[in-house]
């Protein structure tokens, strides 16, 4: 009995040393956390971003560009609160973390960037974008993406300065996504010289809006904006084809899908609707990361927003090596760090971060419908000429 | 509101109206006939729309042309025929079961098989939980009168309910069936007692209702050009509460029960500021004050009419 507790004990030790050992020798490797949805309804966004991290922290540490070698450690949000806020918890509880980045899901983020705050753990948020997350100035909280109202702000000038509209009858479908795109596009509109006639609420899943619409037509707007979704959007598209009318009908990014070109077929061309982000091949590292990304052999893609996550990294390395240059590499001087980056080369752009932690890069994409597809505004054979759409 | 403008509401309305008024009829049929309240008739006007959906690919791969006659009286036929199977399928194996069981039995069980036909829709068509695309069954074009722009679509389903309206209309009163459809809504017993087979006439009340509601279905798919799993359940609602306004149990009051709806919604959209939020709560204040101050319908109680 005597005999085994020794060798238990001897064992314990000799573990114990192992595990001790390994820690000093891996001192000089910094770990940096990230949070994303690897489950659940968002997956396989979340991996596509998961993968691109991966992507810039393996190329950091092959390219020896920086004096520290950096280490990923992962959680999952789930896409959502609850699940993100034990995530968050687990990777504060985590000693070596300096920094988090991640998160796509603005309900996980808007639950989680409190707790960071609190535990002066600095996070970069890499693809939500309620306005809100920022909302509290925290020092930790910086935003590589451009927010949601930021959309609808430059929706409302261009429709004005660029297309010369003056007059607008705003439509929403009366959810909180809806109203809120509504009410920033006609402040928008309005600061820059639009005058709304009138605002109208539908309800999500109604058919029939011929009525709303003849009277609208009797209004006779010079565009009609609409915030909501893509089933509802082409339902009232195609009745308005129905009553001919053929003023500019503008909405937000929920409408951009195939649903929307599907439904409202013949009668979707000319459609046009404003996005957050920019096509990945027509931003300045895209073609560079597709190539890196193709050649790393992940077996997911890097889906929609996973370029966000590979600039997240990056812009977090740089940070915590500014920081170590400084003084000692703690969550702090991370935080403010990361908070100075200034003119940093991104994917995306040139980044630089303002005093509420947003990214002074503002990516904004006017999409419309041609043909069956969403195509990006600069791009189109189809542009807005005396507040019509017409063949360029 | 201008003349132009008013006309085209006008139109609106009775498009709206005469959709309601054709589900509203199922309802008041089967309430006044069988005596009971079948949720899944809702369901029904879903899957005539789905079946509109379906016959019309399979015809359009067997070499008929879309948009043309022939492929549109090809698939009325079908939805008015697979209307009437699922009505007798209804009575077979959910109605019948159920009779003399207390009326809320009846009523939860229709609501479940709704449920089920609904999921059921979602679940075996491709991409059922997307909205589907509904082909232009008739390619007609618009014609225009002055500044008002008729949709052809609005003409075909007005008219076309117009015709099986009457020929329901018809049917109860001008026939040997009819009336033995309307022996049985005034007195089941006493129709029994004179010989009249009310089991037939039961089945063929629900086919009946049940085949007009598929049509219903399919016009909705023309009128807006979607057709979703979920369509079915705003659909009862709202032809229960133009059955309830007609006073349940009077085919003639559903009809007008359906139109007062229409004409209402519209004008509450048209004329009152951001009316449209409040599009489908009017149908629902009307319930309740049909309810309230006319139970029995805006035509108030002739029982002996029943039917």
């Amino acid at each position: 009995m005597k005999k085994k507790f020794l060798f238990v004990l001897a064992m314990l030790t000799t573990v114990v040393m192992l595990v001790t050992g390994c820690g000093a020798k891996k001192s000089d490797t910094i770990k940096i956390g990230f949070i994303g949805p690897l489950t659940g309804g968002n997956a396989a966004t979340g991996i596509g971003l998961k993968n691109s991290a991966e992507l810039a922290i393996r190329e950091a540490n092959a390219s020896g560009k920086y004096k520290h070698k950096f280490e990923l450690v992962v959680v999952d949000d789930g896409g959502n609160p609850s699940t993100a806020v034990s995530a968050a918890n687990k990777l504060i509880a985590n000693k070596d973390i300096v920094a988090v980045f991640g998160h796509f899901n603005s309900g996980a983020a808007l639950a989680t960037v409190p707790i960071f705050h609190k535990n002066s753990m600095p996070i970069l948020v890499t693809a939500a974008i309620h306005p809100d997350i920022t909302k509290g100035k925290y020092k930790e909280v910086t935003r590589i993406m451009t927010a949601a109202n930021v959309q609808n702000e430059f929706a409302g000038k261009m429709a004005v300065k660029d297309w010369g509209i003056k007059t607008i009858a705003l439509i929403n479908d009366k959810t909180d996504y809806g109203k809120t795109n509504a009410d920033q596009f006609a402040d928008a509109a309005k600061q820059n010289g639009a005058t709304i006639i009138s605002e109208d609420g539908i309800s999500v899943g109604q058919q029939d809006f011929s009525a709303l619409l003849t009277k609208i037509k009797a209004e006779n707007p010079e565009a009609i904006y609409f915030g909501g979704v893509a089933t509802e959007a082409a339902l009232l598209k195609r009745q308005m084809a129905d009553l001919n009318m053929n003023c500019l009908f503008i909405s937000d990014s929920g409408i951009i899908s195939d649903t929307f070109n599907k439904i409202a077929g013949s009668s979707a061309a000319g459609m046009i609707a404003f996005n957050i982000g920019k096509p990945l091949e027509d931003l300045p590292g895209g073609k560079a990361f597709e190539k890196s990304y193709a050649e790393a052999k992940f077996a997911e893609p890097h889906e929609a927003y996973g370029h966000f996550a590979y600039d997240s990294a990056n812009v977090v390395m740089a940070a915590i090596e500014k920081a170590g240059e400084k003084g000692a590499i703690t969550r702090s001087s991370v935080a403010t760090a990361i908070r100075a980056t200034k003119d940093f080369p991104c994917i995306i752009g040139k980044t630089t971060f303002d005093e509420r932690g947003e990214n002074t890069l503002k990516l904004i994409t006017p999409y419309i419908s041609e043909g069956g597809k969403w195509v990006p505004y600069y791009k189109a054979t189809t542009q807005v000429v005396n507040k019509k759409v017409v063949k360029k | 509101m201008s003349g132009e403008v008013f006309f085209q509401q006008f139109l609106n309305a009775l498009g709206l109206g005469i959709m309601y008024a054709l589900i509203a009829v199922g309802f008041t049929l089967f309430f006044g006939v069988i005596e009971v309240v079948n949720f899944a008739h809702g369901e029904v006007f879903m899957m005539g729309a789905f079946v509109a959906l379906i016959v019309s690919g399979i015809l359009v791969a067997a070499g008929f042309t879309m948009g043309s006659l022939p492929l549109f009286v090809a698939v009325l036929v079908a939805v008015l025929i697979a209307g009437g199977i699922i009505g007798v399928l209804l009575e077979k194996f959910i109605v019948r079961p159920m009779r003399g069981a207390p009326d809320i039995m009846t009523l939860l069980i229709t609501l479940g098989i709704s449920i089920v036909m609904r999921e059921a829709v979602m679940l075996l068509v491709p991409n059922g939980r997307n909205p589907q695309p509904f082909p232009n069954l008739m390619d007609l074009d618009s014609i225009q009168i002055g500044g008002v722009l008729i949709k052809p679509e609005a003409i075909l389903s007005i008219v076309l309910s117009a015709i099986l309206i009457g020929g329901l209309a018809y049917i109860i009163e001008k026939t040997t069936f009819g009336r033995y459809i309307r022996a049985t809504a005034q007195d089941r017993e006493a129709a029994m007692m004179m010989g009249i087979n009310v089991k037939k006439v039961f089945i063929v009340t629900l086919a009946l209702g049940s085949a007009l509601g598929a049509v219903a279905g399919l016009m909705n798919g023309l009128s807006y050009g979607i057709i979703k799993f979920d369509m079915g359940f705003a659909a009862s609602i709202k032809g229960f509460a133009a059955a309830v306004v007609g006073g349940l149990g009077n085919v003639y009051g559903a009809i007008a029960g359906g139109l007062l709806l229409g004409f209402l919604e519209i004008l509450v959209v048209s004329v009152i500021p951001d009316g449209s939020s409040y599009q489908d709560i009017v149908s629902f204040i009307i319930v309740i004050m049909c309810l309230v101050f006319r139970p029995a319908g805006i035509f108030g109680e002739r029982a002996y009419e029943k039917v």
